[in-house]
């Protein structure tokens, strides 16, 4: 039960790096798959790039509290990140924190989010905010439902320790149980990341977006940590997804283990993406308050999971 | 052949999960509004039911349980779901009219209903071999499928959870009795429904026809 | 180790005694304001410091033996004695009280300020004394009769001082209805101890201990409920709440946040004490009705109080959801403790009291931050703030502390407790194979809700009333409290601060009290790492170490920075007003208000809330171009319109049919008496 120091700097530098990568992969397949030809998958980097050079505009109605809100959003990010088993079967800060430190850790992201969206005094940005925390509200007992009957199952909330029970004989692979909580974690992750039956991301149409509308003040470097903020907590969601419900290939240690582990963890990454933006092109966005309805089925779902652990013996 | 005590667990985890994946598109059918995708929905559980057929055909090398597979993919994934499609050109309608119970109160309502099911089939659940707690399961979507019919009140969406129920009533018949139960039994019941749903096709026209609806409370009109 | 000598009475007395220096302090010097300020305020200080250590000391000491009691005053009639006594539960309780004492009297020097040459501040400190005093003796008597004056005392000091503005009608109605809540639970309670003393034969608490299995089931399960409806009133459960968010508001914020922390903890006290000291090993259902009572009081809390836009109100409705919170540790421990499983029976309890003292210590904050709030705006109502984080730096970065808290995020003490919460509900679930096992993770669930609405309404409390512009003229003049009010608000900052990082000093406290009430001694199971680390002893499923988290995050705060003098070094920073979509003059009418934020909300649970509004729109050529527009919006209180108004008319009409009994003439009420004094005696035979 030490700190992994080496441990620690890779996983800061792999979520670093690889978060922008998932996101320009998302939005150049979902470009193919519409008939665009879409920016290139490195287009995210290059953004976050000029998003730092440039100079910084701040409403002069702001406070303090809009200038915190992005390193809070961001180093929240990163910590929860920090929190989940990516590519080794043992997450560098598992001492500090369980999955309930991250939802909580992610919370607090979201909580500044909001913040610095009703900062400036805009409309949009009080809208964007409502309509966030209002989301994040009732997705909130669906998550908490599914990790749950999955902590039940490990017996324990500490995620390496899920994931190592993953791998263990005791997993069935075809058990209702994890189809019913992975499906309602994917919809959870569809609505806490803005994806489209809940939240469009590609759009500044005024009157539907949310995530864009609260960050529709930053600019600059404030922007870019907003950006790569939520992108690190989408790939941090979608790491969550793939190893605690397909735990193959994690690696023990040793660094061939650990470079194949990084290549398996990447091939499930992207399959997961490819969900996504499947999912992102064959829906229509829902009507604000559909979306409730959608997140209810999502619960519905945790507690048949949760009914299923107990019943399907 | 593979010897199935090997591969039996393999079955019965397969069996167990189509049955809950079934659960799940009888749920996602409590919440959708749309009538198109609630046939294709239909389908795709009959689909599941047709596989847990084929899988408990295979591991008892049950000849007539293939057929009733085959019959069910046939009757309920194809022809069934193209049936009602038409019909719902014909009479063009795309949403239901707001339900009894919006979404998520009939998603609690259902959520107790699961829980109902599994409380009566657990004396059961240790009688049978295979799939184990598709009672519990097959009890869920006959449940559901009552309440989906009263909550709402289009005439082609009750038709959809009439028939839901009967897959619940051949899923109970499938995993837990088909070793027994003659396939003259199943034919009966399948054909039955089928029956069934062309004579309420034609009266669901029929009463668009006359009251330019498909409300079905609307029929109290017809009092004196 | 001095632990007797601390036990010894006299500091105890000491505090004692000072808060009645204090209150008497204010009533003989009220015509010199300052002073009395100063000697009322500075007395409670200094006794909530002294009971502070006497409490602390006592915990820390392990409390090995009897627990140490006195006489406060010669017992005038046998069996009424007033007993002080100092067990690990009341000493717990006792702390809690005397920190946010000293917190909450700090504050007020300064609070009290505002009411120079308007109200009779001698009056509100010699009131404050007697409720701080009053809510000591509270938590330390160990006599049921002492008790319970005790506690008339402190509702009666409570309630004059929630109608201490009582030129206000909202006041006056707001005291009458606490008056009649609390009147109604302290009849419960007098029932349930009479039902104690025929069982033990006495008044004394020692007497009373684990007399459960003396009662029989029925008059045991009778006083279960009578003490749950009593305390229950007072700790503003649901449906036993209406009280509460109309009279938290309207009383001075000092005391809304002196009644909000402490006040209702009373009812936890007594529930605690209840169930786990006297009643003796409880039956299946106690956890189970604790447990849903707790989940509903939180929901629906925290609900109401997205609704609210008076900021002290809002409030007021948290609280409601904080006791839930708390409930549901209480539930837990009881089912645990039918199960049989007094680890996690103490590890429920433990979520439990944590979270007491943390919602005392946030709850107080806020209150004393929406009471500077208040204080230099003039207003509650949060649609004519806005701006004040410019204006008053200092009290809206202690009230964000205070609203990160309360949304329980890391790495402050909100989260510690419910993280607790949480584990022993998820250990929970393998305790039996009934049923009934699947309320723990829908409980859970529901925790999880609550504390996403919770951050929702915070964002939109703290959002609303300090970021953005001025909405009102007041808002846009405010300036910056005075030091002592900066000072209290301060001390219960750092006290949130010191609850969130470093929960396993914390936890040895609780000890003796967790041994008290279930026989098992957690702390050392629920440290890992060197006691760096907070871990659920059980199973050891799960650790979280908020110091850690809280040192990660300030070590990858480098990231951004290095990344900042990477790729930004040239970058100016400019301000510029707001995007206006390019018409010019954004105002703070164009804002988002509270109101506003909460309407998604308002519309997804319709069905509980059942929104009502009116509009009127006036136009002369277009209904777009309106000339006036009135707007209003109302959301329907159900246990109010469903439960309780019903319940008001039907006594009014009964009371109305007894009118006739009360014929004003002096003979018919002597011939009433007759009549009863002859049924008595006739019954006594």
């Amino acid at each position: 039960m030490s700190l992994d120091l080496p441990d620690v700097v890779l996983q800061t530098v792999l979520l670093l790096l690889l978060a922008p990568l998932v996101s320009g992969c998302v939005k150049n397949w979902k470009a193919k798959l519409q008939n665009r030809r879409g920016p290139p998958v490195w287009q995210v980097y290059a953004d976050l790039l000029k998003f730092f050079r440039k100079d910084v505009v701040i409403s002069e109605h702001a406070s303090w509290v809009f200038s915190c809100a992005p390193y809070v959003v961001f180093v929240a990010a990163l910590l929860a990140g920090l929190l989940v088993p990516m590519a080794t079967a043992r997450a560098p800060l598992s001492l500090f924190g369980d999955v309930l430190a991250l939802v909580g850790l992610l919370a607090l992201g979201r909580f500044f989010l909001a913040l610095g969206g009703l900062d400036p005094g805009s409309a949009f940005g009080g809208m964007g905010s409502s309509r966030e925390m209002t989301i994040a509200a009732v997705a909130e007992p669906a998550l908490m439902l599914a990790i749950f009957t999955v902590a039940i199952a490990a017996g324990s909330t500490d995620l390496s320790r899920i994931v190592q029970f993953a791998q263990s004989p005791d997993w069935k692979w075809f058990n209702p149980t994890h189809v019913m909580a992975f499906a309602a974690l994917f919809i959870v992750l569809l609505a806490e990341t803005g994806r489209i039956p809940v939240d469009n991301p590609a759009t500044h149409l005024e009157l539907t977006m949310i995530h864009e509308a609260m960050l529709l003040e930053y600019s600059g470097r404030y922007l870019a940590l907003m950006k790569w903020g939520a992108s690190i907590k989408q790939l941090v969601l979608m790491t969550l997804l793939v190893n605690i419900f397909f735990p193959v290939g994690l690696a023990a240690a040793g660094p061939r283990a650990v470079a194949l582990g990084v290549l398996i963890y990447a091939a499930k990454l992207l399959a997961l993406a490819a969900a996504v933006v499947i999912v992102e092109t064959t829906n229509a966005k829902l009507r604000l308050f559909r979306v409730p309805d959608l997140l209810s089925a999502a619960f519905s779902l945790g507690t048949l999971a949760l009914l299923s652990t107990f019943l399907f013996q | 052949m593979n010897a199935p005590s090997v591969s039996a667990d393999l079955g019965s985890q397969l069996i167990t999960l189509m049955a809950a994946l079934m659960l799940v598109l009888q749920l996602l059918l409590v919440v959708e509004n749309r009538v198109l995708t609630g046939i294709r929905l239909y389908a795709i559980q009959s689909l599941f039911l047709a596989g847990i057929a084929g899988v408990v055909a295979f591991f008892n090398n049950a000849v007539d349980v293939y057929i009733v597979a085959a019959l069910t993919v046939l009757g309920k994934v194809v022809f069934l779901p193209w049936l009602l499609n038409r019909q719902v050109r014909r009479i063009q309608i795309v949403q239901e009219i707001e339900p009894l119970f919006n979404a998520p109160t009939a998603m609690l309502v259902c959520g107790g209903l699961t829980l109902l099911g599994y409380i009566v089939a657990r004396p059961f659940t240790g009688l049978e071999r295979l799939g184990n707690n598709t009672l519990a399961i097959a009890i869920t979507l006959v449940l559901t499928g009552f309440f989906l019919m009263f909550n709402r009140r289009k005439a082609l969406t009750q038709v959809l959870a009439l028939l839901t129920v009967e897959n619940g009533v051949m899923l109970a018949a499938i995993a837990l009795t088909t070793y027994g139960m003659p396939l003259v039994v199943e034919f009966g019941i399948f054909f039955d429904v089928l029956v069934a749903v062309m004579i309420l096709g034609i009266l669901v026209y029929r009463i668009r026809e006359s009251f330019a609806s498909m409300d079905t409370s609307k029929l109290n009109q017809l009092k004196g | 180790m001095p632990v007797d000598a601390i036990l010894s009475a006299a500091p105890l007395k000491f505090a004692l005694l000072c808060y009645v220096a204090g209150a008497f302090a204010g009533l003989v010097f009220f015509r010199f304001e300052r002073a009395a300020t100063l000697l009322s305020f500075g007395c409670a200080a200094l006794a909530s410091l002294c009971g502070l250590a006497v409490c602390a000391a006592a915990l820390a000491g392990g409390m090995a033996a009897a627990n140490p009691s006195f006489d406060l005053l010669p017992s005038l009639v046998p069996w009424m004695q007033f007993t002080v006594r100092l067990d690990p539960l009341g000493a717990f309780f006792g702390l809690v009280v005397s920190l946010l004492g000293l917190a909450i009297s700090v504050y007020s020097l300064g609070y009290a300020r505002g009411f120079y040459g308007r109200k009779n501040v001698g009056v509100l400190g010699a009131f404050f004394n007697a409720l701080l005093l009053a809510t000591t003796l509270v938590f330390l008597s160990g006599n049921a009769f002492f008790f319970l004056i005790a506690w008339e005392i402190m509702a009666l000091t409570a309630y004059c001082l929630v109608s201490f503005e009582h030129e206000k009608d909202e006041a006056r109605n707001a005291g009458v209805l606490f008056f009649v809540m609390s009147h109604l639970g302290t009849g419960c309670l007098i029932l349930g101890f009479l039902l104690l003393f025929q069982a033990s034969g006495g008044y004394g608490f020692d007497g009373f201990h684990a007399l459960g299995d003396a009662m029989s089931p029925g008059k045991r399960d009778a006083a279960f409920l009578l003490f749950l409806v009593g305390f229950g009133v007072k700790a503003g459960i649901v449906p036993l709440h209406i009280w509460l968010p109309s009279a938290h508001p309207v009383a001075p914020s000092n005391v809304s946040a002196f009644m909000s922390g402490v006040m209702i903890k009373a009812g936890i006290y007594g529930l605690a004490r209840a169930f786990f000291d006297f009643l003796g090993p409880p039956p299946g259902w106690w956890g189970v009705t604790v447990l849903s009572l707790g989940v509903i009081s939180a929901v629906l809390g925290v609900l109401y109080a997205l609704m609210e836009h008076d900021l002290k109100r809002l409030l007021a409705y948290h609280s409601i959801e904080n006791i839930g919170i708390i409930l549901m540790g209480l539930g837990a421990a009881l089912m645990f403790l039918h199960s049989g499983h007094p680890v996690l029976a103490a590890l429920a309890l433990i979520a439990g009291l944590y979270h007491t003292i943390n919602h005392a210590v946030f709850k107080a904050l806020l209150f004393l931050g929406a009471g500077a709030v208040l204080h230099a705006t003039h207003t509650r109502n949060m649609e004519e703030m806005g701006g004040l984080a410019k204006r008053m730096r200092w009290t809206a970065l202690f009230f964000l502390v205070g609203a990160v808290a309360i949304s329980a995020l890391p790495p402050l003490n909100g989260f510690v407790s419910e993280w607790l919460t949480y584990q022993a509900l998820l250990q929970g679930f393998g305790t039996t194979a009934s049923l009934v096992r699947i309320m723990f993770p829908i409980s859970g669930a529901m925790l999880a809700l609550t504390g996403a609405l919770a951050a929702a309404c915070f964002v939109k409390a703290f959002g609303i009333t300090f970021l953005a512009q001025p909405r009102g003229e007041h808002a846009a003049q405010a300036q910056e409290a005075p030091f002592t009010m900066l000072l209290g608000q301060g001390i219960l900052t750092a006290a949130c601060v010191f609850l969130g990082l470093f929960p396993t000093v914390f936890l040895k406290l609780l000890d003796p009290l967790t041994q008290q009430l279930t026989g098992e001694k957690l702390s050392g199971q629920l440290t890992a790492a060197n006691g760096l680390a907070l871990s659920n002893g059980a199973l050891s499923g799960g650790t979280v170490s908020m110091l850690g988290i809280a040192f990660a995050g300030l070590a990858l705060l480098a990231a951004p920075l290095v990344l900042r003098g990477l790729f930004a070094a040239r970058a100016k920073t400019r301000l510029a007003p707001t995007w206006d979509c390019g018409q010019p003059g954004l105002t703070p009418r164009m804002e988002y208000t509270a109101t506003g934020f909460s309407k998604p909300i308002r519309m997804i649970f319709k069905a509980l809330f059942r929104p009502r509004r009116e509009m009127q729109r006036e136009y002369d050529f277009s209904p777009y171009f309106a000339t006036t527009l009135r707007f209003e919006s109302h959301v329907e209180e159900v246990f109010q319109t469903r439960i309780y108004r019903p319940l008001v008319r039907q006594v009014l009409r009964v009371s109305r049919r007894l009118r006739a009994l009360q014929a004003g003439s002096i003979q018919a009420y002597l011939i009433y008496i007759f009549l009863t004094l002859l049924a008595l005696l006739i019954f006594a035979l």
